[in-house]
């Protein structure tokens, strides 16, 4: 039964598809003309103008970043922690979770309460500071690792699931005398793959996305990740300068002077931001089903 | 919680003591024992290097072995003037957060559920998700560009239609910049925070919004008498989250925003605890008094999540 449209339905309708499309494109946009500029010629986007699409479509400013050796290295430090921090951190998680799942486990109650008090309370930046020194983790690799192997939130959304799965699945392989390591190993990783995903993307974008671990434990350049190569360029300009300047080669670069072509500092941001978030682009729409699955399985469980 | 389906009954009940009991099932121990070390190690020491608050912490002190002080720096951290404007600052821009960003994704997933056409719907959320994603470093560097005083779209197009006369630097004025905070927000959550507003309404029984139909019930009288009467738990839930959350939200984007607090014509607006914190401490190295003001906050913090569980609770949800 299809109520007869009236004319305040319509007015309503158009208003809201407005609204959304409106939403839509504030949201959009500024990806779009960053893309844009990106692929512009240096040159012709300080005149301006430039929306939707490039006006001089040109790759020079990617050639330029990439000719720069820091960014492979940032991109290799960024790679290198999402990979192990993400699958050393799943590991320690979802032991612990699997642990927590059984009311069996001995100093079950105890082990509880250690992991929900630090969600209520916490030390602060300056003693997580010196624990961080005082570990000898300053500027090494593994301060991107091993203070989030595990966390306790991802915990208690795992154990959920964990405990969820029937427990006749893990009976019968104790009665044929698995122990518990092959149990979690064998019988129930195997069958929590969504969960798994879930949590794995969660660790991965955010693993991606740091930034402060680096500005905060590591003065080394070569252990910077891609957020912090991003992030000196945006806060100073001389920065992006350089990196032009060097990557370009100062021959190269005189000869560009003559002939008015230079580089743009916005040029060169913008690239070197899209370099850095391609790969979630790349894989959003694939994957933020599984966040959408995580983030309900989280909150209405959790 | 189902926690029942994992717990098996305690099998011939041999007397056993704990001790014994525990090393016979050490297999399921050592999978749980590495982490509940890391947790000890990450999340207790420095509840233990708290009391450096509570002394005068040198470089190359053993940390809670240095002179006892007491409150002095307590005392020193409520005279301080800049401390009274930090204090204004998280309260101004946890409220304004609070009260603007938590019920637009209400709205904007009741929006959303009024529109007929599935594909439309769709692409809209997945889009709005999308800025959910990147950090807030690639943020700050979309939104500096977005809101540029030179050629940035939004200054073109407020000079281009003539509301001013002048590109206004939009991150460059304290006065805007609580605004801002709000604004950039909401560009980056709005969608994924209207995710689980979007599924509570997607259980709703289209039959009720028939019978409703049927018995005269207009547009709006549906979306408020259904659509909102249905989630009004779910927004109670996350009221409450969102309260004892509140103080955390901050860090990253004020941040990046101010270039690292290095505008000081923002940071008058700005700084809130946790960014001053980080300022006073790890950069002019005033560690006691920097771990002082980071444990007021997690005081503060701890009270409004215990206050926020209560209120849960009363509803029927606890939160663990």
């Amino acid at each position: 039964m299809v109520r007869k449209k009236s004319m305040g339905d319509w007015i309503f309708n158009i208003c809201n598809v407005l609204i959304l499309l409106l939403m839509v494109v504030v949201t959009v946009y500024p990806f779009v003309n960053s893309a844009a500029i990106s692929f512009n010629d240096a040159n012709d986007t300080t005149r301006g103008g430039i929306t939707f699409y490039p006006r001089v479509p040109t790759l020079r400013n990617y050639e330029l970043i990439f000719k720069n050796p820091k960014i492979y290295n940032a991109y290799y430090i960024t790679i290198m922690r999402t990979v192990v921090g993400t699958v050393t951190a799943l590991l320690f998680t979802s032991m612990l979770a699997f642990g927590m799942a059984h009311s069996s486990l001995k100093g079950r109650r105890f082990y509880t309460i250690l992991c929900l008090i630090p969600m209520y309370f916490g030390g602060g930046l300056i003693p997580f500071y010196f624990l961080i020194r005082s570990l000898g983790l300053m500027n090494t690799f593994w301060v991107y690792i091993i203070p989030g192997l595990v966390g306790i939130f991802n915990m208690i959304i795992m154990r959920t699931y964990f405990q969820g799965i029937p427990i006749a699945m893990e009976e019968s392989a104790r009665i044929d005398g698995a122990n518990y390591l092959t149990v979690f190993w064998k019988i129930i990783l195997p069958v929590s793959s969504p969960i798994i995903a879930t949590i794995a993307l969660f660790i991965g974008v955010g693993q991606w996305n740091a930034w402060f671990d680096a500005a905060m434990f590591v003065t080394k350049q070569p252990l910077k990740p891609m957020q912090t190569v991003l992030l000196s360029i945006i806060s100073e300009a001389r920065f992006a300068e350089a990196m032009a300047a060097t990557s370009a080669g100062g021959r190269v670069d005189m000869g560009n002077i003559g002939k008015g072509i230079k580089v743009n500092v916005r040029s060169i941001t913008m690239a070197t931001m899209l370099v850095t978030i391609i790969p979630i682009i790349m894989t959003y729409p694939f994957l933020q089903r599984y966040f959408v699955k995580g983030i309900m399985i989280g909150s209405l469980k959790g | 919680m189902t926690e029942q389906i994992m717990s098996r009954k305690p099998g011939a009940p041999l007397k056993r003591n704990h001790l014994q009991e525990f090393i016979g099932q050490m297999d399921l121990q050592i999978l749980v024992i590495p982490s509940i070390i890391h947790i000890i190690i990450f999340a207790y020491i420095p509840m233990y290097g708290i009391l450096m608050a509570f002394q005068e912490f040198q470089l190359g002190d053993f940390p809670g072995l240095s002179e006892w002080v007491g409150f002095k720096h307590f005392g020193l951290l409520f005279n301080a003037p800049d401390f009274t404007r930090v204090l204004r600052n998280t309260v101004v821009i946890s409220a304004l957060k609070l009260v603007i960003n938590f019920p637009i994704p209400i709205i904007f997933a009741i929006l959303l559920n009024e529109i007929q056409g599935k594909r439309f719907k769709r692409s809209v959320q997945t889009i709005s998700y999308l800025p959910h994603f990147i950090s807030w470093v690639v943020g700050a560097t979309l939104l500096f560009d977005f809101f540029a005083v030179d050629n940035g779209a939004v200054n073109s197009a407020l000079v281009g239609l003539g509301f001013i006369e002048r590109p206004i630097h939009f991150f460059g004025e304290g006065k805007l910049f609580w605004g801002m905070l709000v604004g950039t927000d909401l560009w980056k959550e709005v969608g994924w925070n209207s995710i689980i507003y979007i599924a509570a309404i997607t259980s709703i029984d289209a039959e009720m919004y028939e019978a409703a139909e049927i018995d005269g019930a207009g547009r709006f009288a549906k979306m408020w008498h259904i659509t909102v009467a249905t989630i009004r738990p779910t927004i109670v839930l996350l009221f409450i989250f969102t309260v004892g959350g509140l103080l955390n939200a901050n860090f990253d984007q004020i941040m990046l925003l101010t270039n690292q607090m290095q505008n000081a014509q923002l940071r008058s607006y700005a700084d809130v605890i946790d960014t001053y914190v980080y300022r006073v401490g790890i950069r002019d190295t005033r560690f006691s008094y920097a771990a002082a003001a980071g444990l007021f906050k997690s005081i503060i913090n701890f009270g409004l999540l215990l206050g926020a569980n209560k209120v849960a609770a009363k509803f029927g949800e606890e939160a663990f």
